[in-house]
């Protein structure tokens, strides 16, 4: 009973650290960490093909990043990357950069740059 | 004392209860679940978020001291949120302390030496298993036997009774 009023109250504790933001309130501060950013650039890394154990960003998100992905080891259902298809997305600083150091390392075997964080998401926002 | 008492006996109430729900509703396939958004977050990103219960406390304690070569992937998520959610595992393991009849099950069918890492690996898995034909596990919206959730379609509330099972095609 202790533990699990502890485990609450930590776990509640974590879900509260989670501030909610606007997808443009994110760019505009990977943008400002990396002065500026291309939609180009955001495309050809999310359609590009890389020496990590996943080759491509598509592997797991399909081509059309406004489309349900599946997770290539798992073969978990992923919701779609874009905002317009997925208004959650790109809400969470500290979860978009979770998933850009994991999913970098993973695709290019490093982590991405300031640069291309902020041209991946100018990316993202910009399908319609 | 007396508040240790009476915590005891709160914690054995509702352990009791926990074990008396959903043996009465089915056959105990149910699983308690974490609170909060926590563990759906960060272990639910990937894959199912498997039930605390289906493994021993150590399993998890293993796991979690190895996240960042977790299956291949790095899973760290921060110290000190590694550290809540390791005590939510701790918590609700098969051989925690509000383990449920399945749970207690699970706990002692598997070795004191062992401490799994694949849940799919276990012994109950497969006794579990034993009719779903092999093909099954590779069509595409399966793939593995550790997708739970493409089958139980309530895994991720800890359920995984028989009815509710839904086979994708
Ligand atoms: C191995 C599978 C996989 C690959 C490959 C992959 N991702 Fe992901 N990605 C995921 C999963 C799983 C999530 C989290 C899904 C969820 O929250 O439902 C995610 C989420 C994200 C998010 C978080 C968005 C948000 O705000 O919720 C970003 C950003 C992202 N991925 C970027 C990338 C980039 C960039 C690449 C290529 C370099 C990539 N991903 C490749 C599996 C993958
Ligand atoms: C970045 C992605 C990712 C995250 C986050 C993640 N996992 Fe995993 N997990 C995997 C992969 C990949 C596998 C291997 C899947 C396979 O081979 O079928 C796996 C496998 C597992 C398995 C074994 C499944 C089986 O029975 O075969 C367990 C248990 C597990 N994870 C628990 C957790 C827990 C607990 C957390 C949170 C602390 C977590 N995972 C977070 C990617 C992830
Ligand atoms: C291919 C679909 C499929 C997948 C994937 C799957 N299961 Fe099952 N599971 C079944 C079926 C079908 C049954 C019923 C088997 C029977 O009674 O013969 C079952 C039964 C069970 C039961 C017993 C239910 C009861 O009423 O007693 C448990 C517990 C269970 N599965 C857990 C899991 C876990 C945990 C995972 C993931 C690690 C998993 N299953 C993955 C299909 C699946």
């Amino acid at each position: 009973m202790k533990i699990s009023i502890l485990a609450m109250t930590l776990a509640l504790a974590y879900s509260g650290l989670t501030s909610a933001a606007t997808p443009q309130q994110i760019l505009a501060e990977l943008n400002a960490k990396a002065g500026g950013s291309s939609v180009a650039r955001g495309e050809k890394l999310y359609r590009g093909q890389f020496g990590g154990e996943i080759k491509s960003c598509m592997g797991c998100h399909t081509e059309d990043a406004r489309a349900s992905g599946r997770h290539v080891k798992t073969h978990k259902a992923i919701e779609p990357l874009a905002p317009v298809a997925n208004k959650e997305r790109f809400t969470d600083m500290a979860k978009v950069e979770k998933w850009f150091r994991r999913n970098c390392k993973e695709v290019l075997a490093r982590e991405c740059t300031a640069q291309e964080k902020a041209d991946f998401t100018a990316y993202m926002l910009s399908l319609k | 004392m007396t508040r240790h008492v009476t915590l005891a006996g709160l914690t054995l109430a509702a352990g009791l209860a926990l074990a008396a729900l959903p043996a009465a509703a089915d056959d105990g396939a149910a699983f308690p679940m974490p609170e909060g958004k926590l563990y759906l977050e960060e272990c639910g990103g990937c894959h199912t978020a498997y039930a605390p219960g289906l493994l021993p406390a150590r399993s998890w304690k293993k796991m979690m001291a190895e996240l960042e070569h977790h299956f291949g992937e790095d899973a760290t998520f921060g110290a000190e949120a590694e550290k809540a959610v390791s005590a939510l595992l701790t918590e609700l393991a098969a051989d925690g302390r509000r383990a449920n009849t399945l749970m207690r099950r699970i706990a002692g069918s598997i070795p004191a030496a062992d401490a799994p890492q694949r849940i799919s690996g276990t012994p109950f898995f497969k006794f579990m298993h034993d009719e779903v034909p092999n093909s099954f596990w590779k069509r595409t919206k399966i793939g593995t036997a550790a997708n739970c959730v493409a089958c139980h379609t309530r895994a991720n509330l800890g359920r995984y009774y028989e009815r509710e099972v839904s086979i994708p095609k």
